[in-house]
């Protein structure tokens, strides 16, 4: 039995307060003059050993009280035997890892270091990239050597930061040894988030070797006439081969590439396509496989779209004619008009492919569409509201959890003028002098926002808000006190109502596409985690490596251990040993059940007082 | 023994309430009020076995005590008329009367064992005196604190009454002891009243009294107890000091009431028993209770001896 603080043992020296008081107590009792004491004395001969036992009884039960007390304050702890050390086997699995011959080698070093673990230490074995997945818990060295089989490896990255994370995880307050199998990329640090191992633990890395001569495609950009591949030699022998693109399985065009030693450059492809599945292949025998290709959605996929809510007669023409203005044309973003009722149909994926979304009416739209639009738009879409006939305040405030409170209020019909506070401002700009246009814009009735938690963009001739924007989220929404249809203003009959509605739809949206390329590992859709092309969700998507997996510059086994040192001072002597008493008083809280036989020592008192 | 006057008035029993006649001042009113209150409860109660009044008027003759003599016919028919009184005799009573420590046991209020029985021994002596039998009084604890011979003289009461109101509570007892003496220095039969809580040892008492009565006295044994020691009354432990010995018990009351009860109830069984074969009047009084049983049982002694 252990105390987690002793020093409140010394409360158990009040125990002299009962002793002493029972001594006295007996010595005090009241001096009663009697005058037939003689027959009094024949009986107590009888009495006197019940009247010690009760006060044994008494004196014990406060003494008890007591020492529990004193006791449950130092809390007392029972220090089983230390828990046995733990020898953790960390298998890199990112894709740098692979060919089979290399990571034949990865689970032999992984043997090795498992058949060097110390006699009663327990062995675990856990695979890792970004993610730790723990392949054999800790147990015995025959159940790890098991288990190695098991490990494959992956499209990932390496991140040494994530299995680091995973020792406390496995080993609770256990010492032990990481033995880290991996081939010591460089790029496995995070420089600005760097791990901290726990100080009783001692590091050893088991290094299979370089990359071999590998030849990245790090990345494919396209324009109007031709894609762009930037391919990059991690070795220091000159590479060369030919790099192609490949639709549909069929090569459509390729181009021969040499790159020296360490170098990096862009390889032009002269192709257009109006929408297409790319696949960038390059030769690289030897190498890398899985960087040796990249998947690219190309086409009409990639211009950002906009959900027009609207209601009425001629639901949402005037923003979805502006719109159209765009095509074409750099920036350009598509309109897609429909009812309000129709969001509640569809699926989160669907709405994801919408870098936008303009709230012109809200009628038709219930509780389950405007929770996936305030999703959406948290999830980085854009929003555009306008005010109208057809957006319902109540609706609008209800939509998210505006902080603060959304308070708009109809303002009393007069003719407004709208004035942009900061011609600077991404809507304004493009108008240049032209902004001044807008004042001639009367506004006939409108809103009054209240600007608390907002940033005011232009204002009415009155005072109030007319354009204000915030963030909701990681997404932007933009909020337009009058409307875009013609019934509260004239605003569309004004030269300066396409670029506006324009550029304001434009800057809600941040100027993003909904993507369509991930990391592997990271795609929306559980299928699609190997590098490939993928139809999800009625949208075509793209799946690659980090292609600075195959080509980071190695570090050497001596700096990896002084890194990981470097960020695991060792603790003040006894930190740990205090960390761990700390958590196995917690885990058995022994205190309680001293405080509630203290409490049954003191009601046994009470009875024993009155018998 | 007799029974105990049921046809006393209250108003009359309210002043022989031993409360009350604490309350009083000088032993001889204490004394006074509770032979004239027990006399009057005797006048109006049905049980006529006694009384103390004169029976007739008698012309006075040579030689008659002139202390006899009724001045007061005297003055009015002047002739001289003695009071004849139907009890009067020659009888010598001694009251022995027990002061040992135990006999100032007072408890939380009241009279003290020791003032109730200095009343008792008053008023029988006042009682005596009205007819005008020789009354002495011997007080004692361990030895003879004081001592008054019988005698039936004018003052004798007077005497008797201002050592009664003098008396201390003394040391030890030896009831067995006064017993002895008085037996021995007795020249003729009388009566004796021992007035005693009789906490001593039993067998020199009993040895005592046997002795008395061999000498041909009649005794009437009076047990002084307080109410506490019949019921024990006391809660929580204490630590009980004898008023003689200075003997401490430390005792919880409500374990050793029992025993203690059961002890007193065998000396009580003891008293009465022995004394009741040897021919004495054992009467237990509670100090909190009247005095007209006390001299009830007194009246009934002295009439068997007539």
């Amino acid at each position: 039995m252990s105390f987690l603080y002793p020093a409140f043992l010394i409360g158990a020296v009040a125990i002299a307060v009962p002793i002493v008081l029972h001594f006295l107590k007996r010595e005090e009792a009241p001096s009663v003059p009697f005058s037939a004491v003689r027959l009094l004395r024949r009986s107590q001969v009888d009495r006197a050993p019940r009247r010690r036992l009760r006060d044994m009884l008494l004196l014990a039960a406060r003494i008890t009280a007591l020492l529990l007390l004193a006791a449950a304050f130092a809390r007392p702890y029972v220090q089983g035997a230390a828990p046995s050390p733990l020898h953790l086997i960390a298998i890199d699995r990112s894709y740098s890892m692979g060919g089979e011959a290399r990571f034949s080698r990865a689970r032999d070093l992984a043997r090795e270091a498992i058949d060097a673990a110390p006699a009663g230490a327990r062995v675990a074995v856990v695979a890792f990239d970004e993610r730790v997945e723990t392949i054999a818990e800790p147990g015995t060295a025959g159940a790890a050597r098991a288990s190695l089989a098991r490990v494959t490896p992956g499209y990932g990255t390496t991140q040494y930061r994530a299995v680091l994370d995973a020792i406390r995880e496995l080993a609770g307050s256990a010492p032990g040894r990481l033995v880290v199998v991996t081939d010591l990329q460089q790029s496995g640090w995070d420089a600005e988030n760097r791990p901290v191992m726990p100080g009783e633990w001692t590091v050893a890395v088991k290094d299979i070797g370089p990359v071999p001569s590998n030849v990245a495609v790090m990345a494919v950009a396209s324009s109007a006439d031709r894609l762009v591949a930037t391919l990059r030699n991690a070795g220091q022998a000159p590479r060369q081969g030919r790099v192609r693109a490949i639709v549909g399985g069929r090569e459509v065009i390729g181009t021969p590439y040499a790159l020296a030693g360490f170098e990096t450059r862009d390889f032009p492809l002269p192709w257009s396509t109006a929408a297409a599945a790319v696949t960038v292949s390059i030769d690289d025998p030897g190498g890398l496989v899985p960087d040796n290709e990249r998947y690219v959605v190309l086409g009409a996929g990639r211009i950002p779209k906009a959900l027009v809510l609207a209601s009425g007669d001629r639901p949402g023409l005037y923003v979805s004619r502006a719109l159209q203005t765009s095509a074409g044309e750099e920036g350009a973003i598509e309109a897609e008009v429909v009812a309000g009722a129709r969001v509640s149909t569809m699926t989160a994926d669907e709405l994801s492919g919408y870098a936008v979304i303009a709230l012109l009416s809200t009628r038709g739209l219930d509780h389950k569409g405007r929770e996936m639009l305030a999703a959406q738009v948290r999830e980085g879409a854009g929003l555009l509201v306008t005010a109208s006939p057809d957006v319902e305040i109540d609706v609008l405030q209800a939509m998210a959890d505006w902080q603060p409170r959304l308070e708009i209020a109809p303002q009393p019909d007069q003719a407004l003028t709208l004035a942009a506070t900061d011609p600077r401002h991404p809507i304004f700009r493009p108008f240049g002098a032209l902004a001044a246009t807008l004042g001639q814009v009367r506004f006939e009735r409108s809103w009054r926002v209240a600007p608390d938690g907002w940033s005011v963009i232009a204002r009415f001739s009155n005072g109030s808000a007319a354009l204000v924007e915030r963030t909701l989220g990681r997404g932007r929404v933009v909020l337009l006190a009058s409307d875009l249809e013609r019934r509260w203003n004239d605003l569309p009959l004004h030269p300066g109502f396409v670029p506006l509605a324009l550029e304001t739809i434009r800057y809600a949206s941040g100027g993003r596409a909904p993507t369509r390329e991930y990391l592997a590992g990271h795609a929306p859709d559980r299928q699609a985690q190997a590098p490939g092309l993928y139809g999800a969700a009625g949208r075509l998507i793209a799946v690659n490596v980090d292609a600075k997996e195959g080509v980071s510059p190695r570090m050497p086994a001596e700096a990896f251990v002084k890194l990981v040192q470097q960020q695991s001072p060792s603790p003040p002597p006894g930190t740990n040993a205090v960390a761990r008493a700390q958590q196995t008083e917690a885990r058995q809280s022994y205190w309680r059940y001293g405080l509630l036989v203290m409490i049954a020592a003191l009601v046994a008192e009470s009875f024993v007082g009155r018998w | 023994m007799p029974d105990a006057p049921s046809g006393t008035g209250t108003r009359d029993l309210r002043f022989l309430d031993p409360s009350v006649i604490a309350r009083l001042g000088t032993m001889e009113l204490k004394a006074r009020t509770v032979v004239e209150g027990f006399i009057s409860g005797l006048h109006r109660s049905p049980y006529k076995g006694f009384s103390v009044e004169f029976a007739e008027y008698r012309q006075y003759l040579p030689g008659d005590d002139l202390t006899a003599l009724d001045w007061k016919v005297f003055a009015r028919t002047d002739r001289h008329y003695i009071k004849k009184f139907e009890e009067e005799s020659n009888l010598e009573c001694h009251v022995l009367l027990d002061v040992s420590g135990s006999m100032s046991y007072r408890g939380t209020s009241g009279m003290s064992k020791l003032e109730y029985a200095s009343v008792l021994a008053g008023s029988l002596a006042f009682l005596m005196h009205r007819q005008r039998d020789a009354c002495g009084l011997i007080a004692f604890d361990e030895a003879i604190a004081l001592r008054l011979a019988a005698s039936a003289r004018h003052g004798q009461l007077h005497a008797l009454l201002v050592a009664l109101e003098r008396l201390q509570p003394g040391r030890r007892s030896d009831v067995g002891r006064p017993l002895q003496l008085l037996a021995e220095a007795l020249v003729r039969r009388g009566m004796v009243v021992l007035i005693s809580d009789l906490l001593d040892e039993p067998e020199p008492i009993i040895t005592g009294l046997k002795h008395l009565r061999f000498r041909g006295s009649d005794v009437v044994v009076f047990q002084i107890r307080h109410p506490d020691e019949l019921t024990f009354p006391f809660q929580g432990a204490a630590r009980f000091t004898d008023l003689e010995s200075a003997d401490t018990v430390v005792a919880d009351p409500v374990g050793v009431r029992d025993q203690y009860l059961q002890e007193l109830a065998r000396l009580h069984s003891r008293y009465e028993q022995e004394l009741r074969g040897i021919g004495v009047d054992y009467v237990p009084l509670d100090t909190s209770k009247p005095l007209d049983f006390a001299l009830m049982a007194y009246l009934a002694a002295r009439s068997r001896r007539k």
